[in-house]
């Protein structure tokens, strides 16, 4: 009798978390929001994202993308914020959501005041120059920033960007010191290092990769944790003597605040599906991406430290933090 | 000779009937788009990029290169009828096709705009296919030194733009440059005039300005009075409607001039054709021997930047086919397009695929051929809106307004700054400032101060680089000339007038 | 009196503009004017803050010296009518939350038609339905283009 009351307690116990799981499904069309205008970086991503939940019938409803640009994304978070408790919302968030509200003070929506679900990808970058540049190795081109401070020159996004945090990163460690001129668009860049205009620039690896087939560009280095499939031959910064931090820049799915538990475990495990399918796979692939998934409690934990050494990298490049 | 070999293989593609198809739908939907302010080339291809998926790539991308050149054509349409600018390339067709209209000649000027942008559009892909190596070569020369230059060149000539009040113009000019600071600085992360609001921090869009200061204004300028009678003559007859020959003729340099400049600054990486097109003006002016009369109506003022516009999306091939340099907002969704489907653009992609390049400008000759013979019959027909009685129409003009303005970025707040930027305009118009230097001044600020602060990055604080450098001593010295102009002028007044009391 | 109006339309205009610039001055100076790595975030703004400031003391002053009129007195009918279609312009953009679009410019279109160019109740009705189910049918409906949609739901 006992053994039989004690079976059924089991039993229940072990359908109530996959009730619990059953009991939230997207009621209508989901929102993805993203904060660019479209054909920017993010509303690729999104809408790539929508024609593979499509493809592999991931969810019962469509998934569209809302373009909510503007303020460097504190438009779509405030967006974000005003959807409480919407559990068909989502956002796609990149580390411009993480910086802006560091440096404004106009943007007042953190990641914190949302509800984190999934980190997705992770970016690695390279570091490039002119094939006939006279730097062959990372090392020379440091030695002869040591050499003459101030007058190499690198181009880059904005001062908040990566590519300044990885000159920040290498400039403490090494001592050097070289100049960092931002460009607004990733043509401008290129351009600049292609003209001879600078020296050095951090870029995407698909972005360098035709440039480097036909043999204008040349990678240094690379900025990630292991060498890239695609550049087996290069260093990475570690590997390379320079013993800095790999900053990464992310990509990751945030909710509005104040939604109940069920729905962030059923994103949570909706994004771990999606980038377990193979359309996924090949994008991820296809892009030079990392896989980087993390669900919403680590997400959370990498928000703190991840802001927590921006801080300190802002501070150090003499950038003030209002945050 | 291998170009024309491969030209002849481009049409071999650009004429099978899938791909003739879808050219067609292309300019059809290009066209379409570039009528509605607000929506924009980048939105449209964005939203039918995964319908591309199953078509074959050479069709798909004729298809998206239609929209963005097709869309230039269409551009001018509201610019002229209702001094509503299409897109930022459209402002300075406002203003002298919006004159002409009132004039009565709303007709020719949409003609010579389609014309304007045929003979242009088929010399920036003439362009593209005889001199994309070269070109592309010296664009990559071209960097923050000569931008700056080419922009204070740009600046300059607000002189040109002046009207009666130089005084006023520059004024103008120099809060069209504060507009152009709002937003977060970036080279240093610093947020400017954003007065705590964080809708603020990406900056004021262009278009939203425009419209208010153009369009709005025009229309609160017109509802002072309660006219009995249309406000906007629409003469009858055909020969009203379309340019005649005298219009061609006056418009001979304009082709050139516009087909050229637009070419080149589309060529450069940070070039646009806002750029282009009020650049085009300029020079226009400048060597036309009515020059006082531009801003009045003057036909050549409507061809030069309408052509500009057209050949830019030529030369913004170029850095794209050629280096797999994204130049503008439209050109950076056509690589994606191109990655997605497997192409990546470099200097690679035309010796690898040259049926796809030549295909692609093959295409473009036909899709002008295409929009040209759509455009012109529909110009009689777009001037009969026109005939609207002007209790219809302003209404019409506001709604417009307010829906290119919310279509582009979905929010409320850019709304009220096309409220404020109305009441601005208004205020000008009345206090008699010209508002064609703000805009100038506003398109071309942020550029400058970028150009100006990378330019003093890259000399280390020695402004010398920008005399030491040929091509932009060179833009700068004619900056300098620009700008004297006006002081020639009040030279030869006043010793004319010493030499009468001598 | 002829003189002094057209006199204060530059002048008040100048004065603002010289404000205008004043402002721009005093915020340029609290960023950075020339930094280590080139120049900063105040250099272009003071730069434009004292031109703007130059030339609008030149406009005052220029007022100040003139004595013949140059232009009309204000006639503050015509200013009221632009301002009225300003202010039911504004209205209109305010009920876009609550109304939506269409709903707000058929009423801003009535408006205009019926008080602004005093046409008849029937055709300002029959112009602001017509003009605002346009808008639904070509942006909502043909293009998909989201228009503001108010608690009615469209």
């Amino acid at each position: 009798m006992k053994s039989r009351l004690s079976l059924i307690a089991l039993f229940a116990s072990l359908c109530a978390p996959l009730a619990f799981a059953q009991g939230f499904k997207p009621s209508r069309t989901v929102d993805l929001v993203v904060h660019t205008g479209p054909g920017g970086g993010s509303d690729v991503l999104a809408r790539a994202i929508a024609v593979m939940v499509e493809k592999e019938k991931l969810l019962p409803v469509r998934l569209q993308v809302i373009n909510k640009p503007g303020g460097n994304a504190a438009v779509a978070a405030a967006h974000l914020a005003e959807k409480r408790g919407d559990p068909n919302t989502l956002g796609l968030f990149t580390g411009v959501w993480l910086q802006t509200p560091l440096v404004s003070s106009e943007a007042k929506i953190t990641l914190r005041d949302l509800t984190p679900i999934a980190r997705l990808v992770l970016e690695p970058a390279v570091i490039a120059v002119k094939a006939d540049s006279r730097y062959k190795t990372l090392a020379e081109f440091i030695e002869a920033a040591k050499k003459n401070p101030g007058q190499l020159k690198q181009s880059g996004g904005s001062n908040t960007s990566r590519d300044n945090v990885v000159r920040q990163l290498l400039q403490k460690s090494t001592g050097a010191r070289w100049a960092f001129i931002s460009f607004p668009g990733g043509g401008e860049r290129i351009a600049a290092l292609l003209g001879g205009h600078v020296d050095i620039m951090v870029i995407e690896p698909e972005e360098a990769g035709e440039h480097i087939r036909a043999g204008n560009m040349r990678v240094l280095a690379q900025v990630s944790e292991k060498r890239l499939a695609k550049f087996p031959e290069v260093p990475t910064l570690k590997e390379a003597g320079f013993d800095v931090p790999v900053v990464p820049q992310v990509r990751g799915v945030v909710a509005p605040p104040g939604i109940p538990k069920e729905n962030v475990e059923f994103w949570q495990d909706f994004f771990r599906r999606l980038t377990r399918t193979p359309s996924w796979q090949k994008y991820i692939e296809d892009n030079q991406f990392e896989d980087g998934y993390q669900n919403a409690a680590d997400l959370a934990n990498f928000y703190d430290e991840f802001t927590d050494r921006m801080r300190e990298i802002l501070k150090d490049a003499g950038v003030k933090t209002v945050r | 000779m291998e170009i024309l070999a491969g030209l002849l293989n481009g049409f071999a593609v650009a004429l099978e009937p899938a791909n003739l198809f879808w050219c067609f739908v292309g300019v059809l939907l290009g066209t379409v788009v570039g009528i509605l302010p607000g929506l924009g080339p980048p939105a449209t291809i964005a939203m039918l990029l995964p319908l591309t998926f199953n078509m074959n790539p050479a069709g798909a991308i004729i298809m998206l290169a239609g929209i963005y050149y097709g869309a230039k054509y269409g551009g001018s349409t509201t610019s002229i009828l209702m001094n509503v600018p299409g897109e930022s390339a459209s402002v300075v067709t406002c203003l002298d096709g919006y004159q002409m209209a009132r004039k009565g000649r709303a007709g020719p000027a949409l003609g010579i705009a389609a014309i304007a942008s045929f003979v242009a559009g088929t010399v920036g892909v003439l362009g593209l296919m005889l001199v994309a190596p070269p070109i592309a070569k010296f664009a990559l020369s071209f960097s923050s030194p000569e931008y700056f230059a080419l922009m204070s060149l740009g600046l300059a000539l607000v002189v040109l733009l002046a009207g009666r009040s130089i005084v006023k113009a520059l004024l103008a000019a120099l809060v069209g440059l504060w507009i152009a600071s709002v937003g977060t600085d970036l080279f240093s992360g610093t947020s400017r005039f954003t007065f705590g609001q964080m809708e603020l921090l990406s900056g004021i869009d262009f278009v939203v300005v425009a419209i208010g200061v153009f369009a709005l204004a025009e229309v609160f300028v017109n509802l002072e009075v309660r006219e009995e009678t249309q406000l906007l003559p629409v003469p009858k007859g055909l020969k009203n409607l379309l340019p005649t020959m005298q219009d061609l003729k006056d418009c001979r340099f304009a082709f050139v001039n516009g087909s050229v400049i637009g070419f080149l600054v589309g060529a450069l990486p940070g070039g646009g054709s806002t750029i282009a097109s009020f650049l085009s003006y300029g020079l226009e002016k400048a060597v036309s021997p009515r020059r006082e009369q531009f801003g009045t109506g003057v036909i050549e003022g409507v061809a030069a930047p309408e052509g500009a516009n057209n050949s830019e999306t030529g030369g913004a091939l170029v850095p794209l086919l050629t280096l797999g340099i994204p130049g503008s907002g439209t050109t950076a969704i056509l690589l994606a397009a191109l990655v997605l489907w497997g192409f990546k653009p470099g200097p690679l992609f035309i010796p690898e695929h040259p049926a796809l390049f030549w295909g692609l400008v093959a295409s473009m000759y036909i899709g002008n051929v295409m929009l040209l013979i759509l455009n012109l019959p529909l110009v009689p027909l777009f001037a009969q809106v026109l005939r609207m009685p002007v209790y219809v129409l302003y209404p019409l003009i506001l709604g417009v307004s307010m829906v290119g303005v919310y279509s582009v970025s979905g929010s409320l707040f850019d709304l009220l700054l096309l409220m404020v930027f109305g009441l601005l305009g208004y205020l000008m118009r009345k206090l008699d400032y010209p508002s064609a230097p703000l805009i100038l001044g506003l398109a071309l600020g942020a550029g400058m101060e970028r150009a100006l602060r990378q330019s003093l990055m890259m000399s280390e604080g020695k402004l010398s680089i920008l005399v030491s450098r040929p091509i932009s001593a060179v833009m700068l010295s004619f900056a300098v000339l620009v700008l004297l102009i006006p002081m020639f002028g009040k030279l030869n007044a006043w010793r004319l007038r010493a030499l009468e009391q001598g | 009196m002829e003189d002094e109006t057209r006199k204060s339309g530059d002048l008040w205009s100048g004065v603002a503009l010289a404000a205008l610039g004043l402002y721009i001055v005093f915020q340029a100076r609290q960023w950075e004017y020339l930094g280590p790595e080139g120049p900063g975030a105040g250099f272009f703004p003071i730069w434009y803050g004292i031109a703007m400031l130059a030339l609008s003391m030149l406009l005052i002053v220029s007022q100040l010296r003139r004595r013949y009129a140059r232009g009309n007195a204000i006639d503050w009918t015509r200013l009221g009518r632009a301002f009225s279609t300003w202010f039911a312009l504004a209205v209109s953009v305010a009920l876009f939350k609550p109304l939506g679009f269409v709903v707000s410019f058929a009423l801003l279109t009535y408006f205009i038609v019926a008080v602004m160019y005093r046409r008849p109740l029937a055709t300002a009705a029959l112009v602001a339905v017509a003009s605002a189910a346009g808008f639904y049918l070509v942006f909502d409906l043909a293009l998909s283009v989201p228009l503001p949609v108010g608690v009615l739901g469209f």
